[in-house]
């Protein structure tokens, strides 16, 4: 059943239509590939394009051509030959011609197999997996109701997202069997809930019209089965030669059963070599741990007990891209709380250092920042190590004077007062060098075994990437690849630049691809198979804290995808066993107790096996392993540094219309990528943002816009990977510049000597927030530097962003308050009459030191609100729907600034001027303080957005939403409208999920407990910064944060009120390093 | 003539007494006025300039259609609508429409009230631009909403919900204001022609004009007893009439002042918008008076006597609104608010600054011209500072709208505005219906008051000693 798996027997008898009667002879898989014809053939072309194959195609049989051949033959002869009729393409056209072109969405595959699994689920699967969906349409109704089925009400499952750097261990809110929400498991050691923007997009990602339907051969369609039996030909005759020949090429490998089904595979085939290759890889800290503990080992920080933490140029704030993110972030955010408890009267703050190349949200939250370029990052490590006194660290003669000198000796002071209490944490996007220095400075500050742990990798099969995809391309070119499996990696698009894939591709017998879109590779592979979305599949991962997470499937795939476990198996001796036996067999033997069953049952339940978080290694870093620094690029060069992008990573999500819409954290830009440059460098190039140059580098070319980012290095190109896709889907083909085009081989991190050409063209870009410099003069209310952000010094002076440092604030505790700032008026300062709030009344703190700016509240909200994308030239225009941002204000010279990140959505004022502008009355107060949207009502005169003080509502200016795709029906959050266009729409506080806890409450007579309520946004926060509850409740977690004198509201002076406020900022810079730029409060003119 | 005395002016235009222009030419009789008047209407002949003028402002209306049917069928994002700036063009156009349409009801109401004869020559094509301006105006608020299909919700009827609009929402109370006063002119209008009505169908010739214009007239027979009803119907619309010129821009400026936003958000609104409406409406006035009197030859009628007095009305508006900038300006500093301070500093000099140097030389510096006689006594000229004003009128209301959206408290959500082609069709495409309504007006009704330009002339004057009446009569 597992290699027909999704062959639907019988189900003709589920389908009306004329269809049915004339092709209920031919087998199912064939009358699937019938259908899915007429869409396979633009692929067709678009594959013959790309390869120069001619499309497949033995001579065009017409219809009457059809009926000449079959004139005279009568019964089951004449439709066997039908069958066989059906082989050829002149049979597609005849089917096309004799039914309606629509014949093939009447006969949607995914209506058909949703009932058979709506009906599979409640007999087999119920309460397992519970893996179905509805069908769009009502076929039969429930004969007998599946018994956890109750419509409107959700069910929760637990799963783990499996990327790269480690697991993201997910709990999935599944409304009739859809899943429609990605959270964090709450019960998981690693994340504790928390979860970030690319593993909440990826539920869009499952639901993507564009992914790939059906396996192709030579782009045509094929049932699954057809290339089994050509796979396991293939390994029948391998077997002989140990499978030599036989490449698997694969991305990261994430699963421990992946990993065990290879080991096994490879007793029957030695020679078989598998291979990874993701661009953005750990190479670095891998050949690091290599070369200094003689093995492969993560490094885990336990940031909780660092009082100073010094980045090197690693983003651990942003996102998951960097290993451990979710727990590095909560650890960092609990030390800048400042929140008073009984057990911690007197918390003290961290400090963080960053020195860093593209500007990151990690670097802007370090209280002491340097941009460097990224080739001087191995220097500066290596000086700060040679201060230290490890042995054989040659400090960097850049360093050994000037501001560099104060910069590195104070931090290195520092390092040396808190010996065990610090953490180094190099970038994966950093040299070797980098990675060495820091484990010495670890090992040298105590830190090791302390602050930092090493332990067993995350990935099953560590592996130096770079090194493989070039011992691959290498076989390749020599002949020796005969079978070249590629599971999930898509090297035409993402190998380097020098290494021409693509034309190796052409002298291997057969390759297969399995993706989940027809991708660039893809359309080069002779097989290609559509692959299960990890939401559909059965499969196992690490958190990065090493503990084991199932993944378990949420629904069945909806286009029959298949699993990277399914084909290795197919090497075994057990080739049809299922992903979830292979799963189940792999683990449990380790579980304890003695029933097993019941012990599955639980990892089920709860998602992921408990006590298995790695235990720490006792290892020791050889001494004088740190031996030449690598050269930073010469001055006055242009160097270029390669960057995963923050939204669609590689490029593997570049068809997710939330991450490409979401605007990207410090440049605020969405739907492209830039060749990202200082001020003062786009200055002295001559060149204007928008403007397109053409980047060389090493004789390879590529064209890209310009823009500035605030706080770059000078000298310096920032190129973020994963865009300039040309076969991603119909929102990822096209945006943005192919980086990889300039990536070699030699360079994959950074590379100098780049030269730049104006072209003269102009590339508009979507950049969602205005940045001008401040011209102003003193007596126009400026601060005549004209280096400084207009906003930024606006959002200081406004009172809208209130800081201070440490020191400020322990003498000034209400530094929020301060006599300058304009403050808020006194309730009764108003015409109307005050609301009442006699039960709840619901408010949210955001904490402003706890932000990172990492945009996972953003997703979340997206994907809870059902918020529709509206596409770049909508955004460009000023129309993005999102109903909560992160406001960046940058403070001070924008060469050099400080930042601010500020979660903004409709502060559900009181005293709210959008509802009393709103004709129609659309727009109202609830009697627990929110202001609740009436879609319904609203007529659309968008009086409430010009009187909001925030402009957090947001308007449908045209037909946004997409009520046309099917699969994007599925998944919609039920509980919340779809808005039409027309209509203003605005965050409620999850105004569902409030409803949804009072009926809860309700029904046991109680009050609603704190806690029990959460928003999206504060749901997934990684740093827990926002808090949501009942301020009438003096004892929620709400009305305490609102107690701290740092609360400050936005704007408050307006007198409108906001039920959300702020708490501000305290940080933390070293005092030897204090610039004159620090201010403890803003001054108001 | 040989009553008046003799006089060391020469020129027949100009009053021998005051040294003023007259506000009628000298010589006319009844018969000549109502001839004058009532044959370019009742003429066999259409002048082929009509023909063609008509079918311009004709073609420029299905433009308009165009624009608004791809409107309703796509939605407002078809214009340069964003957030922040979330009212564009649209509300722009309707302000400024309705304050073109201020002057009519002000000659005709307000100048009434204070006996200033020398409006009766104007109040009919005055009043007509009103309601033409008033018809353009309101299209802007049915087209604007996001869903316009819906619009009537607005409207307070009782309904089975029992839902009922926000009664502090001054979009409501615009809604009331634009209302009554469309409807006041309309009547006022139509109560004023009735006499003439009555003439019209005296004089036509055609059987459908004479049923036409006699359904019209009411059944006007020129009594005394009609007389006397006409004139008090009049006061009265008058008196009704005259508390809107001043209320119904005070409350379309309430539309601003309510809101809490920087530059939108000021009490001196009220009376400047009113006093911008009647610039602007003058401007218009003149704008079509000029080529109107030209064209039809009717010098004699709208002398040069009515527009130096209008031109001097466009004076004295035009420096209330000069002080209404300034107070935006001291206010900004006076109040200390920071965000006053930088909206003016924005209006000045941010991205889109040039709008405000646009509109305070279209509206500041220019019209003092008016202040020499010269230019008030031109006609060409005045035609082009009444241009000249008007452009700077659109774009007092661009500053205030737009510009002050732009960037507000927040400077997160700062952004631009950029109009489509689709904003500028509508715009056009208004100009066009005023245009062409404009045009079946002067077709087919008596554009300037007959009746009311009697009253003006020597004839009609009671005088203390009975002296014979010229023959002709």
């Amino acid at each position: 059943m597992s290699w027909t798996g999704d062959s639907a027997a019988g189900t003709g008898q589920a389908r009306r239509g004329p269809a049915d009667l004339d092709l209920n002879n031919l087998d199912d898989g064939r009358r699937e590939a019938e259908m899915a014809m007429e869409t396979v053939k633009d692929q067709n072309e678009m594959a013959a394009l790309k390869t120069g194959h001619e499309p497949a195609g033995e001579g065009l049989l017409t219809l009457e051509q059809a009926r000449a051949k079959l004139d005279g033959k009568t019964g089951k002869k004449y439709w066997r030959s039908l069958d066989e009729l059906a082989d050829t393409p002149a049979f597609h056209e005849m089917v096309q011609r004799e039914f309606p072109t629509e014949a093939a969405e009447w006969i949607d595959p995914v209506t058909r197999r949703g009932f058979l699994k709506v009906m599979g689920a409640s007999l087999a699967l119920a309460g397992l997996s519970g893996c179905t969906k509805q069908p769009d349409e009502q076929i039969y109704p429930y004969i007998k109701q599946p018994e956890d089925l109750v419509l409107g009400r959700p069910v929760y499952f637990a799963t783990a997202f499996p990327f790269p750097t480690g697991a993201i261990p997910l709990l999935v809110k599944s409304d009739a069997y859809r899943p429609i929400k990605l959270d964090g498991n709450p019960e998981h050691p690693f994340n504790r809930g928390t979860c970030d923007i690319i593993t909440q997009a990826t539920l869009l990602d499952m639901y993507d019209p564009d992914r790939s339907q059906r396996p192709l051969y030579r782009g045509e369609v094929r049932p699954f089965i057809e290339f089994v039996a050509a796979f396991r030909a293939m390994a029948a005759d391998k077997k002989a030669t140990g499978g030599q020949g036989l490449y698997i090429l694969s991305d990261t490998v994430t699963s421990p059963t992946l990993a065990a089904q290879w080991k096994k595979a490879q007793k029957n085939f030695p020679q078989a070599k598998w291979l990874q290759w993701d661009p953005v890889n750990r190479d670095s800290w891998y050949t690091a741990s290599k070369t200094a503990f003689g093995d492969y080992y993560d490094a885990q920080y336990r940031l909780e007990g660092a009082d100073v933490i010094l980045s090197l140029d690693a983003d651990f704030l942003s996102g998951i891209a960097h290993p451990g993110f979710l727990k590095l972030a909560a650890d960092y955010a609990n030390r800048r709380k400042l929140l008073p408890t009984p057990s911690n009267p007197n918390p003290e703050i961290n400090r963080l250092y960053a020195v860093e190349s593209t500007p990151s949200t990690t670097g802007f939250k370090a209280d002491n920042r340097m941009a460097i370029k990224a080739s001087e990052v191995a220097g500066f490590a290596a000086s700060v190590a040679a201060a230290l006194g490890v042995a054989g660290a040659q400090a960097d003669a850049s360093w050994s004077s000037g501001p560099r000198q104060k910069f590195l000796s104070a931090i290195v002071a520092d390092l040396k007062a808190n010996g065990g209490k610090s953490a180094v944490i190099p970038g994966d996007q950093q040299s070797p060098a980098v990675h060495l220095a820091a484990i010495a400075i670890n090992q040298a500050l105590g830190n090791a075994g302390k602050t930092v742990v090493y332990t067993e990798t995350v990935n099953p099969m560590p592996a130096i990437q770079g090194d493989d995809i070039k011992t691959l391309v290498a076989d390749m070119q020599a002949g020796k690849v005969d079978w070249l499996v590629i599971l999930n990696a898509n090297p035409v698009y993402n190998c380097p630049a020098d290494l021409n894939f693509e034309q190796a591709m052409g002298r291997v017998n057969t390759i297969v691809h399995l993706g989940s879109h027809v991708d660039e590779t893809a359309l080069g592979a002779h097989w290609h198979i559509n692959n299960a979305h990890y939401l559909e599949s059965w499969s196992d991962a690490r958190a990065y804290d090493g503990t084991v997470s199932v993944v378990q499937p949420m629904i069945d795939p909806l286009y029959g995808g298949k699993t990277t476990q399914e084909i290795i198996q197919s090497l075994l001796d057990d080739p049809d066993m299922s992903g979830y036996d292979a799963v189940r067999t792999n683990w449990i033997g380790s579980l304890p107790g003695a029933d097993k069953d019941f012990a599955w049952r639980k990892v089920l339940h709860d998602g992921f096996i408990t006590d298995t978080a790695f235990q720490p290694k006792t290892v020791t870093a050889k001494t004088g392993s740190l031996s030449g620094t690598p050269a930073a690029s010469a001055a006055g060069t242009l160097e270029v540094v390669f960057r995963p992008d923050p939204n669609v990573y590689d490029g593997r999500y570049a068809n997710v219309g939330w991450l490409q819409e979401i605007p990207k954290p410090i440049v605020s830009m969405s739907w492209d990528n830039a060749a990202l440059m200082s001020y003062e460098t786009r200055g002295r190039l001559g060149l204007a943002e928008e403007d397109v140059i053409e980047i060389e580098l090493n004789g390879r070319k590529v064209s890209a816009p310009v823009f500035s980012v605030p706080g770059h290095p000078d000298d310096m190109l920032s190129l973020a990977l994963g865009y300039g896709r040309q076969n991603a889907g119909r929102v990822g083909s096209g945006p943005g510049f192919n980086a990889y085009l300039l990536r070699t081989s030699a360079a994959l991190l950074f590379a100098g000597g780049a030269k730049i050409t104006k072209t003269g063209k102009t590339y508009p870009l979507a950049v969602t927030k205005s940045h001008y410099t401040d011209h102003r003069s003193v007596f126009a209310g400026g601060d005549g530097s004209g280096t400084h952000s207009l906003e930024g010094n606006e959002a200081l002076g406004r009172g809208i962003v209130r800081y201070a440092t440490v020191a400020d604030f322990k003498q000034h505790p209400d530094f929020a308050h301060d006599e300058n700032i304009p403050e808020d008026p006194k309730p009764n300062e108003t015409l109307f009459a005050n609301w009442r709030y006699d039960k709840n009344a619901w408010g949210m703190a955001i904490d402003m030191n706890s932000c990172v700016g990492c945009n996972a509240c953003i997703a979340a909200c997206y994907a809870e609100n059902n918020i529709a994308v509206v596409g770049k030239h909508q955004t460009k225009t000023g129309r993005i729907m999102q109903w909560i941002r992160i406001d960046t204000y940058f403070e001070g010279d924008l060469d050099a600034p400080r930042a601010h990140f500020q979660p903004m959505t409709c502060q559900q004022c009181e005293n709210a001027p959008c509802e009393q502008v709103c004709p129609v009355g659309a727009t109202i107060h609830s009697p627990e303080g929110l202001n609740v949207m009436v879609y319904n009502r609203c007529v659309g005169v968008r009086y409430c957005s010009n009187n909001c003080p925030y402009k957090v509502r947001k308007f449908n200016f045209l037909l946004f939403s997409d009520f046309t795709t099917p699969s994007l029906k599925l998944m919609r959050n039920p509980d919340v409208t779809v808005r039409s266009r027309g209509v203003m729409e605005k965050c409620t506080y999850c105004t569902q999920r409030i409803i949804a806890a009072k009926i809860a409450a309700d029904k046991q007579n109680r009050d609603i407990r704190d806690g029990e309520i959460v928003t999206a946004c504060q749901q997934t926060c990684p740093t827990g910064a926002i808090v949501f509850g009942n301020i009438n409740d003096k004892q929620s977690r709400v009305a305490k944060l609102k107690a701290q004198q740092r609360n400050y509201g936005v704007l408050a002076d307006l007198n409108v009120r906001p039920r959300t406020t702020y708490i501000a900022e305290v940080i933390n810079p070293n005092p030897d390093l204090d610039e004159a730029q620090i201010q403890s409060a803003p001054v108001n003119s | 003539m040989a009553t008046i005395p003799e006089s060391p002016v020469n020129d027949p235009m100009l009053d021998p007494i005051t040294g003023e222009n007259l506000v009628i030419a000298p010589g006319h009789t009844f018969k000549s006025v109502t001839e004058e008047v009532s044959r370019i209407v009742l003429t066999g002949h259409t002048p082929l300039g009509w023909y063609f003028g008509f079918a311009l402002a004709g073609s420029i209306v299905i433009m308009l259609l165009t624009a608004i049917s791809w409107l309703v069928l796509k939605g407002v994002g078809i214009w340069g609508l964003d957030i922040p700036v979330a009212w564009g063009f649209a509300i722009i156009n309707f302000v400024w429409w309705i304050g073109i349409g201020h002057a009519g009801t002000l000659i005709s109401a307000f100048l009434l009230l204070f006996k200033q004869q020398w409006r009766n020559s104007i109040n009919r094509f005055a009043e007509a631009m009103t309601i033409f301006a008033v018809i353009c105006a309101a299209l802007f608020p049915l087209i604007h909403v996001g869903r316009p299909w819906l619009g009537y919700w607005l409207i307070p009827y009782p309904n089975s919900m029992n839902v009922w609009p926000n009664f502090r929402s001054p979009l409501l109370w615009d809604v009331f204001a634009v209302s009554t006063y469309g409807i006041i002119s309309v009547v006022f209008w139509y109560i004023g022609m009735v006499p003439d009505m009555g003439t019209m169908r005296d004089r036509c010739k055609s059987k459908v004009g004479q049923y036409i214009y006699g359904l019209l007239s009411v059944g006007w027979r020129g009594s005394v007893r009609h007389w006397m009803r006409y004139e008090s119907a009049c006061l009265l619309l008058a008196g009704l009439a005259t508390p809107l010129v001043l209320s119904v821009h005070s409350v379309i400026s309430f539309d601003f002042a309510v809101a809490i936003l920087p530059g939108w958000h000021t009490a001196i609104f009220p009376p400047y918008f009113v006093a911008g409406a009647i610039y602007s409406g003058f401007a218009m006035v003149i704008t079509l008076a000029v080529p109107i009197r030209k064209w039809y030859h009717l010098e004699d009628l709208i002398t040069l006597r009515h527009l130096d007095n209008m031109g001097k009305v466009m004076l004295a508006t035009g420096l209330i609104i000069a002080y209404g900038y300034a107070m935006d300006v001291f206010m900004a500093w006076f109040s200390a608010s920071r965000f006053e301070y930088f909206m003016i500093w924005n209006r000045m000099f941010g991205p889109i600054g040039w709008a405000y140097w646009v509109l305070i030389t279209c509206n500041i510096v220019l019209p003092q011209l008016l202040w020499l006689r010269k230019f008030r006594t031109n006609p060409t000229l005045l035609f082009l500072i009444s241009l000249v004003i008007n452009t700077g009128m659109w774009f007092e209301r661009f500053v205030i709208i737009v510009v002050s959206l732009t960037r507000d408290f927040l400077p997160s959500s700062w952004g631009t505005y950029k109009a489509t082609r689709w904003d500028y069709m509508t715009l056009g495409g208004t100009l066009g219906l005023f245009t062409a309504l404009f045009f079946l007006f002067v077709r087919f009704l008596p554009m300037i008051p007959m009746s009311e330009l009697r009253v003006l002339l020597p004839q009609s004057k009671i005088r203390p000693k009975a002296e014979p009446l010229e023959a002709g009569d």
